[in-house]
């Protein structure tokens, strides 16, 4: 069991060498020395308050969708809808606090997170219930209504609610604001570090808690790993597949609060920069753990703002390259460490 | 000449020795035994031969060769052909797609499937397995399955078969069929290690006998000097013989031939099930009393499954009438694999899932839950906490079956509890059986083994194609019981459709 553990971590710490070892060589081609820019990056990243703060920043929202997303894959639902789900989520949570703005935060707040989780939650009700009654995979149901739900916030958007000639929504009240990190650590200024990331720690550490500690997160898993078993154990498995679907979307909400709470004060069109996307691979690369989630997104956080720290230097795009490098070379260095782990066996 | 040939065999997963320096061998030509208590590395040391295990140390000979299967695709290419205890086939798929399925005779436009049914057709006749190439996987019943996976190992010219657990599955008829053509196999000259709990079967059928235990070789013993008592003594170890070796102390007397009104527990009613236009379970009437064991008999595949779904309450689209007094009824499903237990958790979490309460699992509740199990029935594990994939095929079983049973419910239904166990567990399941029955629980017992139901049965029910044909009960068939031969003859004929 251990040594299980042990292996993994090596062979994620072999993936990211890997990564870096090919990064090193795209550098080199379009005729750049990659000590340099590794050595821009990290100490323009990790040698100031400003740079850490932007990565926790960029992390936030990874981890709260990523850990939706996860619940959902432990049940063996491929939600690939999570673009859509959080856009809904986002959009009317943004306009719950724009009504409430003039009430307590005590009260605003959890009920315009409250109504972001219910129409995310509802967005994730659609693919779930027709896998159950047609059979339909959730695959293509949810990337298809990412579509449908992407048009339809943009149409309720730009007909109705947007300020004018912008593509979002008025600004919520101040006193709805979360605090942000510089106001306890100066060290931090700058950046748009806020307190979403408190939020979405404990977040993830409390559904780590149910998915390896409770009996509702047994189950789920259980449903994951067999379908069938799980009918002869006495799981409800259809209704379970629809609350496993329903929290996971609707956790994905969430991490709307970090823009629109923690950063800008209102819901944008195009917000979300495939944050639903990437919190696909982010969970994946963690193995469906809320902990490793936390992890992976650090990470990739560190490679978004990595990015932008050295656009000087090299095209930008180049960091979407090494996010995907990490990724390939995960799942294949995965392969391998499989391979090894069951070499006593095969 | 010998087929095969171990020599210090040593396998081992962690610090869990499955297999101890082992070394027989097995003459060619001749149907050879492996027994052994569960766990006892049986299935370990065939997975070793066949290649997709890989040995720690020893040396394995096939026909006086030195050879080092990487894989189950060396094995194949130098005849050896296994029948694992699971069957690999493809449900969506006729018997022909399964069985040349990954050595497809090639024509210049595809696959050559006027050759390739010419080429099995003769095998059918030739082995008399009575097959139909056209039937889909999951049309077949469990015995033409089986005969599937056999013509696989024929299409691929084995001329060694490994039988792990063949006849756990199979009703006495499919038995005595199987074995009429595993003796046609030798016949041909083809060498065949069959890994059996069942001593009947080893005394009628092989040629050469060796039993583990604890993943060491204990005894080898030849036909000629061939006793049963002494094999369940070596197969057991030293403990006494007198409650290990049959159920005998279990027989006819406390079976009970009236059962009040009142003590209903369960109640069916002209229940009819159909399922895709097929009939599957037509106008049955039964009840389930307190301390009542009702044994169901049957071929495989006449209802029995549809049957534990409809009164389990996973299949709800039957009409008729169905009434239980009971809020929970815990079962034992036939499968283990596919329906019995989360095979990626451990004992614990398997049980702590069925329990009631205890919403959050502490690694010491886990511990303390599965220690009882494995205290109480005498369950191997390699190590406590290790995930059920890794426990042999028998101590799975011992497992799902402690359970179901400290779930405490009102009524119990055991499907094959007992199957792939060996023989001392299997009559400590016995025991265990009775005891609830004793307790007053309702026990709806589903069985291929018809000594199983002869032993525990108050009332026997045979399903032929949906329907119950009889039901066996009072004094017919407690006297019937003693003398059993004639009554198993009966039941035989039922099963397989014949009007008495
Ligand atoms: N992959 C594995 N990892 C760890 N332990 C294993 C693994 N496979 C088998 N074992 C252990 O090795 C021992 C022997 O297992 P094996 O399956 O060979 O038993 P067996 O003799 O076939 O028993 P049965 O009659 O129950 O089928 C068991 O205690 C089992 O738990
Ligand atoms: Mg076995």
């Amino acid at each position: 069991m251990n040594k299980r553990i042990i292996v993994n971590i090596v062979s994620v710490l072999v993936s990211i060498f890997v990564t870096f070892l090919l990064t090193s060589i795209l550098i080199l081609l379009i005729g750049k020395n990659p000590i340099d820019i590794f050595v821009m990056m990290f100490s323009e990243v990790l040698g100031s308050g400003y740079g850490i703060g932007q990565t926790l920043f960029k992390a936030t929202p990874l981890i709260i969708c990523g850990t939706g997303i996860a619940f959902c894959f432990h049940a063996s639902l491929f939600n690939i809808g999570a673009e859509g789900q959080l856009n809904a989520g986002a959009f009317v949570m943004s306009l719950v606090a724009l009504k409430l703005g003039a009430l307590p935060l005590v009260i605003a707040l959890p009920a315009s997170l409250l109504a972001g989780f219910i129409i995310s939650a509802l967005v994730g009700y659609v693919p779930a219930i027709i896998k159950i009654k047609k059979g339909v995979s959730e695959v293509i149901t949810t990337i298809m209504l990412n579509f449908v739900i992407i048009a339809l916030v943009n149409y309720f958007l730009i007909e109705f609610l947007a300020v004018k000639s912008t593509v979002r929504t008025e600004k919520i009240s101040d006193s709805l604001m979360l605090p942000q990190l510089s106001d306890y650590f100066n060290s931090f200024q700058g950046s748009s570090a806020n307190l979403s990331i408190i939020f979405a720690l404990a977040l993830a550490v409390f559904f780590y808690f149910v998915i390896y500690k409770t009996k509702l997160g047994y189950k789920i898993r259980a449903l994951g790993y067999n379908e069938t078993a799980s009918k002869y154990l006495g799981i409800r498995t259809n209704a379970l597949t629809i609350f496993s679907f329903m929290l996971g979307a609707g956790l994905t909400s969430f991490a709307g609060m970090n823009f629109i709470m923690g950063y800008k004060g209102y819901y944008e069109l195009g917000f979300s920069n495939n944050i639903g996307f990437t919190a696909i691979a982010v969970a994946l690369l963690a193995k469906n753990n809320p902990l490793g989630i936390i992890l992976s997104s650090l990470l990739f956080g560190f490679l978004d703002f990595g990015g932008l720290a050295v656009n000087t230097e090299i095209p930008k795009e180049i960091m979407l390259v090494v996010q995907a490098l990490v990724i390939l070379s995960i799942i294949s260095i995965n392969k391998l460490t499989e391979k090894y782990l069951n070499k006593q066996k095969i | 000449m010998k087929a095969v040939e171990f020599k210090n065999i040593t396998k081992t997963f962690g610090n869990f020795r499955a297999n101890d320096d082992i070394s027989f061998s097995i003459e060619k030509n001749s149907i050879h035994c492996i027994l052994g208590e569960n766990g006892a590395g049986k299935s370990t040391l065939m997975k070793v031969l066949f290649g997709s295990y890989k040995k720690d140390s020893g040396e394995i000979y096939v026909n006086e060769n030195p050879v080092n299967f990487k894989s189950p695709l060396d094995a194949i290419k130098s005849g050896i052909g296994m029948l694992y205890q699971h069957f690999m086939l493809i449900e969506d798929f006729t018997i022909l797609e399964n069985v040349i399925l990954g050595s497809e005779i090639t024509a210049k436009t595809g696959i050559n499937y006027t050759e390739s049914k010419r080429r099995l057709n003769s095998l059918i006749d030739k082995y008399k397995l009575d097959l139909n190439l056209d039937d889909k996987v999951s049309d077949i019943s469990i015995g033409a399955a089986q005969k599937t996976e056999l013509l696989k190992l024929l299409y691929r010219d084995s001329e060694i078969l490994i039988f792990d657990e063949p006849t756990a599955v199979l009703s006495p008829i499919e038995v005595e069929n199987f074995f009429k053509i595993i003796r046609n196999f030798k016949e041909d000259g083809k060498t065949i290690i069959l890994i059996t709990h069942k001593l009947n079967e080893v005394k009628e059928i092989a040629d050469e006998v060796s039993v583990l235990r604890k993943g060491k070789l204990v005894y080898s013993v030849k036909r000629e000097n061939l006793d049963i008592k002494e094999l369940g003594k070596q197969i057991i170890g030293d403990l006494e013989l007198s409650i290990v070796i049959s159920d005998d102390n279990l027989q006819a007397p406390e079976a009970k031939a009236e059962f009040e009104e009142i003590d209903v527990l369960l109640s069916l009613q002209n229940i009819t099930l159909t399922e895709n236009g097929l009939t599957k379970l037509f106008n049955i009437n039964l009840d389930l009393h307190k301390g009542e064991i009702l044994g169901v008999c049957g071929v495989e595949g006449n209802g029995q499954s549809e049957l534990i779904e409809l009164i389990s309450g996973l299949n709800k689209n039957y009409t008729g009438l169905y009434s239980k007094n009971v809020r929970k009824i815990s079962l034992v499903p036939d499968d283990r694999l596919k329906k019995g237990m989360i095979k990626e958790f451990s004992i614990g979490e398997n049980l702590l899932m069925r329990l009631p309460g205890k919403n959050v699992f502490s690694k010491r509740l886990l511990k303390e839950k599965e220690q009882e199990v494995i205290a109480e029935y005498d369950v191997r594990v390699p190590e406590v906490g290790d995930i059920m994939e890794n426990l042999s095929g028998g101590n799975q079983q011992k497992a799902i079956v402690a359970r179901e049973i400290k779930l405490n419910c009102d009524v119990i239904i055991f499907s094959q509890p007992t199957r792939g166990v060996d023989i001392k567990a299997s009559s400590f399941i016995h025991q265990k059986i009775y005891n609830e029955k004793m307790n007053g629980k309702g026990i709806l017992l589903v069985s291929a083994d018809l000594d199983e139901l002869l032993a525990l049965s108050d009332r026997l029910a045979v399903l032929f194609k949906g329907k119950i044909v009889k039901i066996f009960a009072g004094d017919e068939f407690l006297s019937g019981k003693q003398n059993s031969k004639e009554l198993i003859g009966k039941i035989g004929q039922l099963m397989i459709g014949m009007e008495l």
